[in-house]
């Protein structure tokens, strides 16, 4: 048992100064009510020896002041706060994290982790006090701060009801600074030590309720917040779970596709599973096998004639968790990328894209520069109908509505009215404020290769040698990808939503005469690297025969294709999301909450565009082993169980005696009820 | 008929006798224990000898006796004159005292109303017996009514109906005085009255006892004082001269007074046996008739 004073001394003084102030009123001021009598001679005599004690006797047995007084004695002790350490009780000011990544969906207790972590906090709720502020934040990879700080009881219930369990990775930081940033004032400035703390810490106390599937937290300083810990879930739950998926085009044989996932056991026992796989809800195959514990296991299924569609890989075991248990690919159809080579002659080029490899993500038409100038091309935007136009020793009068590539040529001069913001591509003669372009000069060595862009990533340059070039200077969005002893000779910048490569020398030089090489770039291997790279980056990154996947709720950028203006993402669960065309070609869809197949239909188009999966692919999530304790900061917090370790207060309940005195009071005052 | 007018007097709350009660009174007598000198002839023996045809004794001829009275045949053998002593009848006088005083008026039927009951009762048997009946309040001690005859019955009966209960400074000490020195016959005296009076009881009734009359008091009480039923902080305000006492009543307190109650009549039967005063409890929720049929026949005063 121990106290907490609730009031100052001088009100103590006032609250101990009403019993003798009530004492006083009944020596003073005792109600009597007056009742006519034959005589008062018994009377007299009966009280001539009371008398002699009277002051005493007009206390003695009287109930209303001993109701009174023991109210008020009641009301002393409420003031006095009097609690002792219990169990489920908690501080003053918390916040509950609570988990709900995918491992909280595992139902090794009833009916499963999360809602068991509800419960639990509403357990905490329940027994804090009224004037204490709680906060609710739910995290998966991400932090939702559910409620914030408030003392309404109720509205810190419905926002526990509001968590749903997500497929969602694990990460409590975000979680944790949000409530380390209300529990400790911010700095303007880390990086300074001699930035003073502006406001007073607020102490907190922290409850986290997850499994613990989440890395440990490094160098956070929790500062003023006191981590608790409660684990949900048991111990040693065993686990299957898909942590890989993708299908490759079998390289050896054509037209064949491999699919391989990677199957891990998390438990603590050698597994057997059987898994099948589908292709678009159909069986295609099945295989089954083991795991040892705590090891993984690959497994390969040949795909023939699956040219494209949906693969399914359903693993058949039995456990907690069923979110990993399933695994998606997608299977895109080959030839998404429609080229338009316009050059007057170029074997090396047409060569470079006539390799297996491009013509496997590509199909190319090649055309004369006539092509350029002919009415039909003028009218009927032809160029739409291109994701990538290569102009090789010409220039269109316009730029194209598509993602260009300039070899050994220069990108038209565009009317000052048609200009967009900053992406213009002029002369250089002329004061062109993007694009600068310099004269021909030579020989030109290449001195660096811009290895962080994907054109030029693979490529090795330091043998090859150019008879003549000209300086590329890119607008400042642009990004430099060869540089010459002359300067920068190769550059790529955006033009509003497509991509301009403009590369300072030609390959081969198409005269009067025949044709000129100026460069042996086009014997040198990397030359159809480049060419692959420069169809596949801005041809829009679609060649891979698997579409990519990415974690549950983690954004995807997707490069589509530039003939289609409006897009519609279709989800798993048949949500529809329409994408629209920004400034980037790069789009970046968010809600990837579910996983499974999310398809991208162009408008007017039946057949999806694109396709890209959401898997959980998770080893950490799939591991249901719940965290004994978890790495916070330079400490460690252990599991504290799942009770808390807190302050019973007990003088709301005094309080309510008191109440309850005060009514007994008053029908003994009304029924006249005499001891 | 004389009863008939009295319970149609219009002072009359509740009948005083009913018919019933006074054909029960009419067989009943009034009994002394003492024998007292009557003022005329009557039915009760007289302690003086007279002319009855009761023989009471012999005794010596003196010069002077009456020649009448001497016994001829014991003269005739004994040569002696003796002279034939007969007793004497004469009427009894019967006094009642009833308690005025404000007290008296409290309890459902008020103790005055049965006190007037009771008075009436023993007045209305004395009176079919012949007795001298007196009837008196102590506010009119000084002057009493007095009746004799059955016939009188009806101006006895008014005369009980009239009295009230007064706020009168009239101690009992002096209306006993006031009685003793107005009444200087002796007889039978019924005092009815709840004792309740703060200048104490003692002095008039030893009043009573010097005049060697037979006494007898009625202690009447109302339920009220022997079981109070109030209850709480009160302020007891006393109905005679307003005295206020502050009380709060508990189960200790109505203890307490329970005690005092019982020593105060037993102080009142202890005074009253020491001189021969016949002591009645009586409680103003008794039937008079009851109190007089019964009780007041196992006292002796009735036969």
């Amino acid at each position: 048992m121990n106290w907490i004073s609730a009031l100052g001394p001088l009100q103590w003084l006032l609250l101990l100064a009403v019993p003798p102030a009530v004492l006083s009123l009944y020596f003073l001021k005792l109600k009597r009510r007056e009742l006519s009598v034959p005589s008062t001679l018994l009377w007299r005599k009966t009280l001539e020896d009371v008398h002699v004690n009277s002051i005493w006797q007009r206390l003695r047995k009287n109930l209303l002041l001993y109701l009174q007084l023991f109210f008020l004695a009641l009301l002393i002790l409420a003031c006095l706060r009097p609690g002792w350490s219990g169990q489920g009780r908690v501080g003053e000011r918390r916040i509950y994290i609570v988990d709900n990544s995918a491992s909280m969906q595992a139902t090794d207790v009833e009916p499963n982790r999360l809602e068991v972590a509800k419960r639990k906090i509403k357990e905490l709720l329940s027994d804090t006090a009224s004037d204490d502020v709680g906060m609710i934040i739910a995290f998966s990879d991400r932090a939702d701060v559910r409620q914030g700080f408030t003392t309404d009881r109720s509205r810190l219930m419905s926002s526990v009801d509001s968590i749903q369990a997500t497929s969602h990775g694990t990460d409590i930081s975000e979680a944790l600074r949000a409530a380390a940033g209300l529990a400790n004032p911010g700095r303007s400035s880390f990086d300074s030590l001699n930035d003073l703390m502006v406001a007073d810490a607020i102490p907190a106390t922290v409850y986290i309720l997850s499994d613990g599937a989440f890395p440990d937290l490094g160098d956070f300083d929790v500062g003023k917040l006191k981590i608790e810990f409660i684990p949900i879930g048991q111990p040693k739950s065993p686990n299957l779970g898909i942590v890989s998926f993708s299908v490759q085009r079998n390289e050896d044989k054509a037209g064949e596709l491999e699919a391989f996932a990677r199957i891990v056991n998390h438990g603590q026992v050698d597994a057997d599973f059987s898994a099948s796989i589908e292709l678009d809800g159909k069986l295609l195959d099945a295989s089954s096998g083991s795991v040892e514990a705590g090891k993984e296991t690959g497994l390969i299924f040949e795909l023939k004639g699956v040219d494209e569609g949906v693969l399914k890989l359903q693993l058949e075991s039995e456990d907690p968790l069923a979110v990993d248990n399933t695994a998606y690919a997608a299977i895109r159809s080959p030839k998404q990328i429609s080229v338009l080579l316009v050059t007057p002659g170029n074997n090396a080029l047409e060569t470079a894209l006539k390799t297996p490899r491009v013509q496997q993500v590509a199909s190319v038409r090649v055309e004369s520069p006539n092509f350029l100038s002919e009415p039909g091309y003028r009218t009927s935007n032809t160029d739409a109908s291109f994701d990538l136009i290569i102009f090789d020793q010409c220039s269109p009068m316009q730029m194209p509505e598509c993602h260009t590539l300039f070899i050994g040529s220069l990108p038209p001069i565009r009317p000052a009215t048609a200009s967009d913001s900053g992406t213009d591509a002029k002369n250089d003669e002329n004061s062109n404020k993007e694009w600068v372009f310099g004269t021909p000069q030579g020989p030109a060595v290449i001195m660096d290769v811009n290895r962080s862009n994907s054109i030029t990533q693979y490529l090795e340059m330091g043998s090859v040698s150019i008879v003549e070039a000209r300086t590329i200077t890119p607008p400042e969005s642009g990004e430099v990808l060869m540089t010459s002893d002359l300067g920068p000779i190769f550059a790529v910048a955006p033009r509003g939503a497509y991509q301009d490569a403009v590369l300072g020398f030609s390959i081969v030089q198409s005269t009067g005469d025949g044709v000129g090489v100026n460069t042996d770039w086009g014997i040198k291997r990397s030359f159809p690297v480049f060419v692959y790279s420069a169809v596949e980056y801005l041809g829009g990154g679609i060649t891979e025969s698997s579409a990519p996947s990415v974690q549950p709720g983690w954004p995807i950028g997707l490069l589509l294709s530039n003939r289609f203006k409006d897009f519609q993402v279709v989800g798993p669960d048949d949500q529809k999301t329409d994408l629209t065309r920004g400034d980037e070609s790069r789009y970046t869809f968010t809600k990837t909450d579910v996983p499974g197949i999310y398809r991208v239909f162009a408008k007017g188009v039946e057949k999806p565009v694109e396709s890209f999966c959401v898997n959980l692919f998770s080893s950490r999530e799939s591991d249901l082993a719940v965290a004994e304790s978890i790495g916070m900061g330079y400490e460690k917090v252990a599991a504290s169980g799942s009770t808390i370790a807190a302050r019973k207060e007990t003088w709301r309940w005094i309080l309510l005696i008191g109440l309850g005195l005060l009514v007994l009071e008053w029908v003994v005052f009304n029924r006249r009820v005499f001891i | 008929m004389a009863e008939n007018s009295t319970l149609a007097s219009p002072k009359s709350t509740m009948a005083l006798l009913s018919p019933e009660t006074m054909a029960k009174l009419e067989r009943m007598e009034l009994v002394s224990r003492k024998i007292f000198r009557g003022r005329m002839k009557g039915e009760r023996r007289s302690k003086r000898k007279g002319q009855s045809v009761e023989f009471a004794d012999f005794r010596n001829y003196v010069s002077g006796d009456d020649l009448r009275f001497i016994d001829w045949n014991l003269f005739a053998r004994l040569d002696r004159l003796y002279l034939k002593i007969f007793l004497e009848e004469e009427d009894l006088h019967f006094y009642t005292i009833i308690d005025d005083s404000m007290s008296m008026d409290f309890g459902e039927p008020s103790k005055f109303l049965v006190a007037k009951q009771i008075a009436a009762s023993l007045a209305y048997i004395g009176l079919c017996r012949g007795d001298r009946v007196s009837v008196s309040s102590f506010e009119t001690s000084a002057t009493p009514v007095v009746v004799r005859g059955k016939a009188s019955a009806h101006r006895l009966l008014n005369h009980l109906n009239a009295i009230d209960c007064v706020s009168t400074e009239t101690t009992m000490a002096d209306s006993i005085k006031k009685f003793c020195l107005k009444n200087t016959g002796k007889g039978i005296v019924v005092v009815i009255s709840d004792l309740m009076s703060k200048a104490g009881y003692e002095a008039a009734l030893r009043m009573l006892v010097a005049r060697e009359m037979d006494i007898f008091l009625i202690h009447l009480l109302s339920p009220e004082e022997l079981n109070p039923s109030a209850q709480g902080d009160l302020k007891l305000v006393d109905c005679e001269d307003g005295d206020r006492r502050e009380v709060s009543i508990s189960a200790g307190l109505l203890h307490r007074y329970q005690q005092t109650l019982a020593a105060f009549i037993e102080q009142a039967r202890s005074f009253c046996n020491k001189r021969s005063i016949t002591y009645v409890p009586a409680r103003s929720d008794q039937a008079p008739d009851v109190l007089v049929n019964e009780y007041l026949r196992g006292k002796g005063l009735v036969r």
